[in-house]
């Protein structure tokens, strides 16, 4: 199935961003996965990566099955330690949210920019 | 004696699909045109696309077996201030989405004791005000109720 998903990343000071677009669903596991390794793996080579941000302010649509893959990602960097937070949900996906209790671990912000503000950098 | 008259119910669509999967954004594109007008609030709106989306999934993957020659049924109802959205595969009481029924577990699906999928019929639960499940033969239809003035699950917004 053709990927309606795409996936930016770029890093930051102790974060790593993951800006998604189009369509979070089955066909999106693959792009997920790799934007996870290529956001980490850059970033880790700078410094390491506390914090990772998902944002879906371009993301039109999320399913069932994207969310469990939300899941396996939060699971993965839970495992390495790493915090996930998430920005730009729609009212509709942020009740998604709720109602899944992934924001019970997974901090939301309005915007990128107020997700961005509030990473710490990692101490020199 | 008060006589209570219940309206006529009104077919406002109806449709099939090709059991492909991704057609479920045509049905839910199609059922929110169909409705639009009927006075459904926005976040409510947006809640049966997703409920819609999901069943015709579910009835795309799990009824038909992702097999495109089987159509997916949607008809869609107004009764009185009800919404009705009937969705209809050949699954039968082999339906295979009867392994769903666990209740979805996030901490367990973490920890790993739970796959991290099986969130579909959960979402269709809590998106609409009323979900029932009939069979009849091979015929299995989910049925999707939204009042268009009630409020249900209004505690999440």
């Amino acid at each position: 199935m053709k990927s309606m998903c795409e996936a930016t990343t770029r890093e930051l000071p102790g974060a790593a961003v993951i800006e998604l677009a189009g369509e979070v669903d089955g066909s999106a596991a693959a792009v997920l996965t790799a934007a996870y390794e290529q956001a980490v793996g850059s970033a880790d080579a700078i410094g390491q990566v506390g914090t990772v941000v998902l944002d879906f302010a371009a993301v039109d649509y999320i399913n069932s099955t994207g969310i469990a893959l939300i899941v396996s990602v939060l699971a993965r960097a839970r495992a390495e330690r790493r915090k996930v937070v998430a920005s730009g949900l729609s009212p509709h996906y942020r009740e998604i949210f709720d109602i899944t209790r992934l924001s019970d671990f997974i901090e939301l912000f309005p915007d990128l920019d107020r997700a961005v503000s509030q990473l710490t950098p990692p101490a020199a | 004696m008060t006589q209570i008259t219940r309206p006529t119910p009104r077919r406002l669509d109806a449709f099939t699909l090709a059991s492909e999967p991704g057609n479920e954004r045509l049905a839910l594109a199609r059922v929110a045109g169909t409705v639009a007008g009927l006075g459904l609030p926005e976040a409510r709106l947006e809640r049966l696309k997703t409920a819609v989306a999901e069943a015709t999934m579910n009835a795309i993957e799990h009824g038909n077996g992702n097999r495109p020659e089987i159509p997916v049924e949607v008809e869609v109802t107004l009764n009185g201030g009800e919404i009705v959205v009937a969705i209809s595969d050949q699954g039968g009481e082999a339906h295979t989405d009867n392994g769903e029924h666990t209740e979805p577990d996030l901490v367990k699906k973490l920890h790993g004791d739970q796959s991290p999928r099986g969130w579909g019929l959960f979402l269709i639960r809590n998106m609409v005000d009323a979900m029932n499940v009939t069979t009849d033969g091979q015929r299995h239809t989910i049925w999707l109720t939204m009042r268009t003035g009630g409020s249900a699950h209004e505690e999440h917004v």
